[in-house]
């Protein structure tokens, strides 16, 4: 049991990066913090399009809501340019959710989603939104944005460090904004990041290219 | 002599070179999402090595003596790696 706590705390700190990759590449990430972590196993059989399962959880106070997805990203559009690249996703998904507060219950659910960004290799920028539906018994949304800048540009094979401030909005969860400064690594194919809220939240987030 | 020219021209018969292939990368900015082009290039065995410079955003491919590859492979594995080919140049 503490093996799989400790298991699905590294995995638990799901990360911000892109949600399809090479072809034939598999992705492990996920984000956590108090209020909220997202989890996801994710395959692309082409550089266009990622299958994958989700784990959502949304906390308030000391109540759940857990969702479990299938989900398929989709990159709608990308821009490769000489110093930048920009990306345009669409996120879809089905499966149950867990609800301990609105409608107590497992229902079936579905999400949608989209998401945008735009890097070089010193600036980034992101937004994300998605929505959770379950007829009649769920609707709740988060919305995510984040700016960020490297001190430096790494090598290919070297440790690269971004600064990044984080907006993230959980409808049902948050009345307010919730600010996050962090620090992101990356380093082959593993990226970390780490952050405190400005009311005090931790976070911890991890991104594996397998 | 011309027992010599033979010999020389029999070595050089038997001599291969390693190619080298410089393909310059659009929209190469990150080195963890990059990593997907040297996952690409090494399952592919005419491949010895591969260097990527992010500055330059060349992909220099080494290939292994007397293989080559062609522009259309390489431009589809640049193109599943998720990037797009600027130019290719051989050395």
């Amino acid at each position: 049991m503490k093996i799989l706590s400790i298991f699905l705390f590294i995995v638990s700190a799901g990360a911000y990066a892109h949600p399809v990759i090479y072809q034939g590449g598999w992705a492990l990430s996920s984000s956590n913090m108090p209020d909220y972590s997202n989890n996801y196993l994710m395959y692309s059989p082409s550089n266009r399009y990622s299958v994958g399962i989700d784990h959502w959880r949304f906390s308030q106070e000391a109540a759940n809501t857990e969702a479990a997805l299938l989900k398929i990203n989709h990159l709608l559009w990308r821009d490769n340019g000489e110093n930048h690249q920009a990306n345009i996703y669409l996120h879809g998904g089905g499966g149950v959710v867990d609800q301990e507060w609105g409608s107590p219950g497992t229902h079936g659910m579905y999400m949608l989603g989209l998401e945008a960004d735009w890097e070089t290799r010193r600036l980034y920028t992101a937004i994300k939104h998605y929505e959770f539906h379950a007829p009649g018994k769920l609707d709740m949304f988060t919305t995510q944005a984040r700016v960020g800048f490297s001190p430096y540009e790494a090598d290919f094979k070297s440790l690269q460090t971004w600064f990044m401030l984080q907006g993230m909005i959980i409808d049902e969860v948050q009345e307010k904004v919730m600010i996050t400064p962090m620090v992101r690594f990356f380093y082959n194919n593993v990226l970390w990041e780490m952050g405190s809220s400005t009311r005090g939240d931790w976070m911890l987030n991890l991104m594996v290219h397998l | 002599m011309k027992k010599m020219m033979a010999l020389t021209l029999m070595l050089f018969s038997f001599t291969s070179f390693a190619k080298e292939i410089n393909v310059k990368v659009s929209g190469m900015v990150c080195s963890m999402c990059a990593q997907g082009i040297q996952k690409k290039f090494s399952a592919i065995s005419e491949v010895k090595s591969l260097d990527v410079n992010l500055d330059k955003k060349i992909v220099n491919i080494f290939t292994h003596d007397d293989k080559d590859l062609e522009d259309a492979t390489i431009t589809k594995l640049i193109t599943e790696a998720g990037y797009n080919v600027a130019s290719i140049e051989r050395k």
